[in-house]
């Protein structure tokens, strides 16, 4: 329990970093996001993967999220697990004997323990209380959400045993409904290359770039609701929220930023290399400013949704 | 160190942001937050003065960057000098290049101790002289005067770098240097400012998919072909150039297999390398991640000849460090001239070095109220926990506002520059 409130200060601080940076003068350290976005990737799994009834908001059923995970290969960016060879270097005492070769046959392997008998698996890693449990539950969502079918939503985000009591505060359609105002969901189409579909991404460009980016197929008002119910979560004050702990805040906004940081307002994808610069996310681009005056949708958000925009 | 000189730069104003000894070692460069760069040279021995020999004192200051603002990214850049490096000395003028986050610049620095008076067409302040009143032409004759240091700025390199710079290295055939941000390295030509080659780009067609930036590079000091650089993930790629154009794929890969017990949410940010060196001979590198430092052998691919310990009473509490932001502190390291001894910086402006031969260490502190000048460096000591001695500092007490990135070690003798905030401490071990 003491890793979920450890990870969850961690990310809020990580989250108020971000933010932060998008004003500090010289523009945004691409070194430093990188880092933090590191970091706050790590948290959030280590938070996601402690299972806690109370976290996660039995919402509108949402079915398993997309196997984030095909066989082509470990995601890249921001979710990309650890490498492989590093994750083999952890002792990794819950899983079956018999560990093959590649991540993704490893992923499959961790996937049928995970998904369903997650739940006992992780509590008995919990109650090892070791950091080398943490991390390999860590681990162990992605596999779920691999496991899981159907809806594209962010595989990484979801409780490996709750892929349907999920926290999907933002209440996404069941059913694949791609749309940008699913938060939780991934609204990229197939044809993204990339396997784990950032949850938040949709939302953040169908909010932001105005004209609704081409693989966001629903229209995006309904994302600009979904930061304006969190408000009373500041970055800052987040991390003072320890004691009191809104999980259900703080999980919509892990599902909010998701499992990456990509994505960001993306108008195109004729952009060209110059637009793949600028749509790249906030704390990362070198052009922060570039996209935040490009998106006349951002002056009407809050500030904290627009922190949420930016990234 | 067996006995301290110490100058201050009194000025409180300006962060110093780098270091670097010239070749020779006659003169020392500092950069600031503020743009400005100030020289110091070291003053001729003279039987006179005995105490006061090889004192460094202030040669020339000027201005090297002013804030700019992008105005296309709405953007401002920031003027703080990033890195200043040598050329070798070729004539009576010395020649070096500073950095900020964009613009590389050449600074010519010589000295001008005459000056040409009698003009006709001018008076002696310089005011034209009307031609009706000149009745006798004489010719100019040059006189001695006050010596004067200016510096000019002769090349500004611009344009060339998305991201910010961190490092900039001249190659050893002293007609290129290379310029790196954090994801692409330029070559450049002393000569030719409106163009470099892109020799390394590790930017991904699509930017969700970075995964580590590029954090330092440097030529080797004796191959001009070779260089490398190191990333946010704690690898080091050595590359060379006669290879291909764009050197993507290097020649050698220098990863150190990650330790899984030390395994935490920040793992990945210590292992992030802050700083890489060549040393004189260019057999080794050293690299500075957060906690440690690694000497690698060129010829070792898969791990580093040695590690020391900078500060690992730290590793409990990456926490606290992640909070205040000194987890993303990018200390820099150095090797004295025989490459016999590294130095690098800490916090409570501490800084330690290591004798690779005798693995020996010391931790110095840098502060105006524990050294006077000529006295002699008092070793520190870090309580780890338990009981801690009369003279130790537990580590609850240090002040983290107080780090040391940036140190220089003289090219030939013993003698460092150690940049604390806004103070530059020069200390040298006089062996009487």
């Amino acid at each position: 329990m003491e890793f979920k409130l450890e990870a969850h200060r961690i990310v809020s601080i990580s989250l108020g970093k971000i933010y932060n940076s998008r004003g500090q003068r010289g523009g945004i350290k691409l070194h430093k996001n990188l880092l933090v976005s590191l970091v706050l990737r790590s948290a959030r799994q280590v938070y996601l993967s402690d299972p806690c009834p109370g976290l996660y908001l039995a919402g509108s059923p949402v079915p398993p999220p997309q196997p984030g995970e095909p066989a082509a290969g470990p995601p890249a960016g921001w979710g990309e697990p650890p490498p492989p060879a590093a994750r083999a270097a952890w002792p990794e005492p819950e899983t079956p004997p018999e560990r093959p070769a590649g991540p993704d046959a490893r992923r499959a392997v961790d996937a049928e323990p995970a998904a369903p008998g997650a739940g006992d698996t992780l509590q008995g890693g919990e109650a090892a209380a070791t950091a080398e449990a943490a991390w390999r539950r860590a681990e162990v969502p992605r596999a779920a959400a691999a496991g899981g079918a159907g809806d594209p939503a962010g595989g990484a985000d979801v409780c490996p045993e709750g892929p349907r009591a999920a926290h999907r505060p933002c209440a996404c359609p069941p059913g694949g409904e791609a749309g940008p105002g699913a938060l939780s969901c991934a609204p990229r189409p197939a044809k993204d290359e990339r396997p784990v579909p950032p949850p938040g991404c949709p939302r953040k460009r169908g909010a932001a770039a105005g004209d609704g980016p081409a693989d966001c197929p629903a229209p995006g008002s309904s994302p600009l609701k979904k930061p304006r119910r969190h408000p009373e979560e500041p970055a800052g004050g987040a991390a003072a929220d320890e004691e009191e702990m809104e999980t259900g805040n703080v999980a919509n906004l892990i599902s909010i930023f998701g499992s990456s940081f990509s994505g960001l307002l993306r108008k195109s994808p004729a952009g060209g290399r110059e637009e793949a610069e600028a749509e790249e996310s906030g704390p990362e681009a070198a052009e922060p400013g570039q996209i935040c005056c490009d998106q006349p949708v951002l002056r009407d958000i809050n500030p904290w949704s627009t922190a949420i925009v930016a990234f | 160190m067996n006995c301290s000189d110490e100058s201050t730069y009194g000025n409180k104003a300006d962060i110093i942001s780098t270091v670097e000894f010239n070749h020779t070692g006659e003169l020392l460069a500092t950069g600031d937050k503020g743009g400005r760069v100030v020289i110091f040279q070291r003053e001729q021995e003279s039987k006179n003065q005995v105490h006061r020999r090889g004192e460094y004192n202030v040669y020339s200051t000027f201005q090297s960057h002013e804030p700019e603002f992008d105005y296309l990214k709405s953007l401002e850049i920031e003027e703080k000098i990033n890195k200043i490096r040598w050329l070798p000395q070729q004539n009576a003028a010395y020649f070096l290049l500073s950095t900020n986050d964009k613009t590389v610049k050449l600074w010519k620095v010589s000295e001008r101790d005459k000056r040409p008076e009698g003009y006709n067409l001018k008076d002696e302040e310089g005011r034209l002289r009307d031609p009706a009143t000149i009745t006798t032409l004489r010719v100019p004759v040059l006189r001695p005067m006050d010596l004067m240091v200016e510096a000019t700025p002769r090349r500004v390199f611009a344009n060339a770098h998305t991201y910010h710079i961190n490092s900039i290295s001249v190659n050893s055939d002293y007609e290129t240097y290379m310029s790196a941000d954090d994801l692409r390295i330029n070559l450049w030509n002393f000569e030719i400012t409106n163009q470099s080659f892109n020799i390394v780009d590790i930017k991904p067609a699509n930017m969700e998919e970075l995964t580590e930036v590029i954090t330092a590079a440097e030529f080797h000091p004796h191959h001009c072909n070779t260089f490398v650089y190191s990333s946010s993930k704690g690898t080091i790629r050595l590359c060379d150039m006669r290879a291909s154009a764009l050197c993507d794929r290097h020649t050698k890969f220098f990863e150190e297999p990650e330790d899984p017990s030390n395994r935490s949410f920040f793992s990945e940010i210590i292992s992030s390398i802050s700083d890489v060196k060549f040393s004189h001979s260019g057999r080794y590198i050293m690299t500075r991640d957060y906690l440690t430092v690694k000497v690698w052998d060129l010829n070792m691919e898969n791990r580093p000849i040695e590690t020391y310990q900078v500060h690992d009473y730290l590793r409990s509490k990456l926490c606290s460090l992640y909070e205040n932001d000194c987890i993303f502190d990018k200390f820099e390291c150095v090797w004295n001239g025989s490459d016999s001894v590294i130095m690098t910086g800490s916090y409570n402006n501490f800084f330690r070095m290591f004798d690779r031969n005798t693995k020996r260490d010391v931790t110095l502190e840098a502060s105006r109220e524990n050294s006077k000048p000529r006295a002699i460096l008092k070793p520190r000591k870090v309580c780890v926990g338990g009981k801690r001695r009369k003279d130790e500092i537990s580590v609850d007490s240090l002040d983290f506002s107080k780090k040391i990135l940036h140190t220089a070690w003289h090219p030939s003798e013993n003698i460092i520059a150690v940049a604390a905030t806004n103070n530059l401490y020069i200390f040298q071990d006089k062996v009487n």
